[in-house]
C-alpha cells in the first residue's frame, strides 16, 4: 500500500464494476477513504441495486482501506448533491471527484430515439455537470487543493458510428473539462479527463456486426485498430487506475484542462483544437471564392470519414 | 450555387442565423426561416424576427417560409423540418443557429442554468438534424452545418454549460459524419466569432465603459476587433459548405471570423507513452513530467 492519497476523500461514481472499481481500488490502495457510487443498475441503465457497490467497499475494506458505499444517480442535481454529502458526511471533506459512471445505448443516429439520446446524455453529460458542480463548490468553500477527473471516450473525441448519443455526451464532457477548469483552477483545483479504452461489461454490448461494419468502411475507431496490434488485445480495465490515480495526487498539482487516452498501457495527451490553416481577406469572402480557393488551401489533404456510396 | 435546394436555418431571425438565411437564399435556395423570438436567456417568445426575415428575402425576390417552433422539444424539431417538406416537398440543407446563453461559474451553475442551455444548443441540434436525418437519408443527399464554438473547444471560463453544449455538438457532428456519410450526406460545424446581441450583451458593453473610464486600452482593442466581425460574414462558408463544390468535406470544422475562414484540427494524441503491461504509479511519478506534461501551462493557476 502506497501514501500519496493518504488523508484524502474521494468520490468515485460508477465505482461498482469495471473501469471505476478499479479507480476506488488503487486510490483505497493510496491511502484515500472512499465513496463508492454506484446504483447497480444495467447498461442501458435500467434498474437498481446496491450490491455492485456494497461488493466494491467490501474489497476495500478487506484489504485495510476505508469505504462507503452510495447508491444514488448522477444523472439527478440533488441526489448528485447527496453523493458529494455522503463524503462530507463520513469523512469530512471532499478532496477527488472521478466522474466515470455511464450507460450505453447505441442506434444509428437516424433511428436513434429520443430516449434513448436523453437517457444517455443524462447519465454521462448531465451527471458529470451535477457532481462536478457540487463538488467543486465544496472544495472552494474548504479552500483545499481539489481534482476532479472525468472520463471522456475517443467515441467523441475522435467520433464513433451509431454512437450519437454517447459520442455527444463524451464530448460534452471534454468541453466541460475544458471551460470548468478554467472556473475552478484559481482555488487549487484542478479538471482533467481521461479518454479509456478498454474491454467492460459497457464496450462489451457493442455487437460484433458494429465492430466489423466499422472496419469495412474504414471507420473503425483508432482505439480498435491500436487494441488488435497490442500484446494484450483484451484491455484490462484496471489498466486505467494508475493513470486517474496519478492525476488526484500531489505530483499532478498543475495539471490543469487536459485530455489523455489511455488503453491499456498507452497513454497519450491529446491535441487542443486549434486553427491549422487561415484563408483571410480584407472584406467577406463570396461563396464562389471560397468554393474556388478551398481545395489548394483549406481543403488539402481532408479525409472523409464516410465517403458517399456510388450505386 | 444552391438552385432548387431547400434550406432550412434555425435561430435565423437575428445574428448569424439571419446572415445564413439570407446568403443561402441569394444563392437560390428556398429556406424555412426558423426563429422562437426570444430573449438571449431564452425568454419572451415572439414570431417577429422569424416573418421579418421572410419578407426580407421574398423582397429581394427569394423564396421563404416562416417557422417559429422552439428546437429545444422533439415536436420542435419535426415541426420545423416538416414545414420545409409542406412548403417546398423536401430538406436538402439543414444549418443550425439557434442559442442562448446563461453564462456563471460552474460552482454558482443553476441546474436550470444548464439544462436550458443544454436544451436549446445540443437537444436542439439532435431534434432537429435527428429529423431532418432519414429524409436525407432517402433521398441520398444531405447537407447539414451545426454551430460548436471556440468556448468548450478552447475553454472560456464562465461557460460550463454553453462550452459543454458547444463541444457535445462537435461530438454530435462528427458521429453523424460517419453514420450519415455513406448515403451522400455530409456534417461540418462551424465555430463563429462574430459581434451579436449574444456576445455584445449589456454586461459586456457596461464592462467597457468601466474600462474606458479607467483607461485600459487592451481589452478595448479586443472589443473593437470583435465589433467589426459582422454576423454576416459567416454566411458565405455555410453557402460553400452547403453546395456541391463540398459533397466530399465531412467531419470538419472551421472558425469563421470576419473574413478569416480556419480549418481547425481534431483531437489527436500529440504524445504518447507505452509500456507492454500495467503503469505503476512509481513509474507515472518519474516519466510524466518528462514526457506526457512537460511544458504544460496550467491555463488558471492557483492564486498564492
Amino acid at each position: 500500500m502506497g501514501s500519496r492519497l493518504k488523508g484524502k476523500v474521494a468520490v468515485i461514481t460508477g465505482a461498482g464494476r469495471g473501469i471505476g472499481r478499479g479507480i476506488a481500488l488503487l486510490m483505497a490502495q493510496e491511502g484515500a477513504a472512499v465513496v463508492v457510487n454506484d446504483l447497480g443498475g444495467e447498461i442501458d441503465g435500467s434498474g437498481r441495486s446496491t450490491s455492485a457497490a456494497d461488493a466494491v467497499v467490501g474489497e476495500i475494506k478487506a484489504g485495510g482501506g476505508q469505504a462507503v458505499a452510495n447508491y444514488d444517480s448522477v444523472a439527478d442535481f440533488a441526489a448528485a448533491e447527496n453523493i458529494v454529502q455522503t463524503a462530507v458526511k463520513s469523512f469530512g471533506k471532499i478532496d477527488i471527484l472521478v466522474n466515470n459512471a455511464g450507460i450505453l445505448r447505441d442506434r444509428m443516429l437516424f433511428n436513434l430515439s429520443e430516449a434513448d439520446w436523453d437517457a444517455v446524455i443524462a447519465v454521462h453529460l448531465k451527471g458529470a455537470f451535477n457532481c462536478t458542480r457540487h463538488a467543486t463548490r465544496r472544495m472552494r468553500e474548504q479552500r483545499t487543493p481539489g481534482r476532479v477527473i472525468s472520463m471522456s471516450s475517443t467515441s467523441g473525441l475522435y467520433g464513433n458510428s451509431g454512437q450519437a448519443n454517447y459520442g455527444a455526451a463524451k464530448d460534452g464532457i471534454a468541453g466541460l473539462t475544458r471551460v470548468a477548469s478554467r472556473d475552478v483552477g484559481k482555488y487549487g483545483i484542478t479538471i482533467n479527463a481521461i479518454a479509456p479504452a478498454a474491454a467492460t461489461r459497457m464496450t462489451a454490448t457493442v455487437s460484433q456486426a458494429a465492430r466489423e461494419a466499422r472496419k469495412q468502411r474504414g471507420v473503425a475507431s483508432m482505439g480498435a485498430e491500436a487494441r488488435s496490434m497490442l500484446p494484450r488485445p483484451q484491455l484490462d480495465p484496471d489498466d486505467v487506475a494508475p493513470f486517474a490515480t496519478y492525476l488526484a495526487t500531489d505530483a499532478a498539482a498543475n495539471i490543469n484542462g487536459q485530455i489523455f487516452v489511455v488503453m491499456g498501457g498507452i497513454i497519450s495527451l491529446l491535441n487542443y483544437p486549434a486553427p491549422v490553416r487561415t484563408i483571410t481577406a480584407a472584406e467577406r469572402w463570396t461563396a464562389e471564392e471560397i468554393a474556388a480557393l478551398f481545395p489548394s488551401t483549406l481543403g488539402m489533404d481532408l479525409f472523409n470519414p464516410a465517403p458517399a456510396r456510388t450505386e | 450555387m444552391l438552385k432548387d435546394r431547400v434550406a432550412v436555418v434555425t435561430g435565423a431571425g437575428r445574428g448569424i442565423g439571419r446572415g445564413v438565411a439570407l446568403g443561402l437564399a441569394a444563392q437560390g435556395a428556398k429556406v424555412v426561416v426558423n426563429d422562437f423570438g426570444v430573449n438571449t436567456d431564452g425568454s419572451a417568445p415572439s414570431s417577429g424576427p422569424a416573418f421579418d426575415v421572410v419578407n426580407e428575402i421574398t423582397a429581394a425576390g427569394g423564396e421563404a417560409a416562416a417557422n417559429t417552433d422552439s428546437v429545444s422539444t422533439w415536436d420542435g424539431g419535426a415541426g420545423i423540418v416538416g414545414t420545409a417538406v409542406k412548403h417546398f416537398g423536401r430538406i436538402d440543407i439543414l444549418v443550425t443557429c439557434a442559442g442562448i446563453l446563461r453564462d456563471r461559474m460552474i460552482f454558482n451553475m443553476s441546474e436550470e442554468e444548464f439544462d436550458s442551455v443544454l436544451a436549446v444548443h445540443l437537444k436542439g441540434t439532435f431534434n432537429c438534424v435527428r429529423h431532418a436525418a432519414p429524409l436525407m437519408r432517402e433521398q441520398r443527399f444531405g447537407r447539414i452545418v451545426t454551430f460548436s464554438s471556440g468556448s468548450g473547444l478552447f475553454g472560456n471560463p464562465g461557460q460550463a454549460n454553453y462550452g459543454s453544449a458547444k463541444a457535445a455538438i462537435s461530438g454530435l457532428t462528427k458521429v453523424a459524419a460517419r453514420d450519415l456519410g455513406k448515403y451522400g450526406v455530409t456534417a461540418n460545424s462551424i465555430c463563429p466569432v462574430a459581434a451579436t446581441r449574444m456576445t455584445l450583451t449589456p454586461e459586456v458593453m457596461r464592462a467597457r465603459e468601466i474600462r474606458k473610464q479607467q483607461g485600459i486600452i487592451r481589452e478595448e482593442r479586443a472589443l473593437n476587433q470583435l465589433e467589426n466581425l459582422k454576423p454576416e460574414d459567416v454566411a458565405p462558408m455555410v453557402a460553400f459548405l452547403a453546395s456541391d463544390y463540398a459533397a466530399n468535406i465531412n467531419g470538419q470544422f472551421f472558425l469563421c471570423a470576419g473574413p478569416s475562414v480556419s480549418l481547425i484540427s481534431l483531437p489527436r494524441p500529440l504524445k504518447t507513452i507505452y509500456k507492454a503491461g500495467r503503469w505503476t504509479l512509481d513509474e507515472l511519478d518519474e516519466l510524466v513530467p518528462l514526457t506526457l506534461t512537460e511544458g504544460l501551462v496550467n491555463p488558471a493557476p492557483p492564486r498564492a
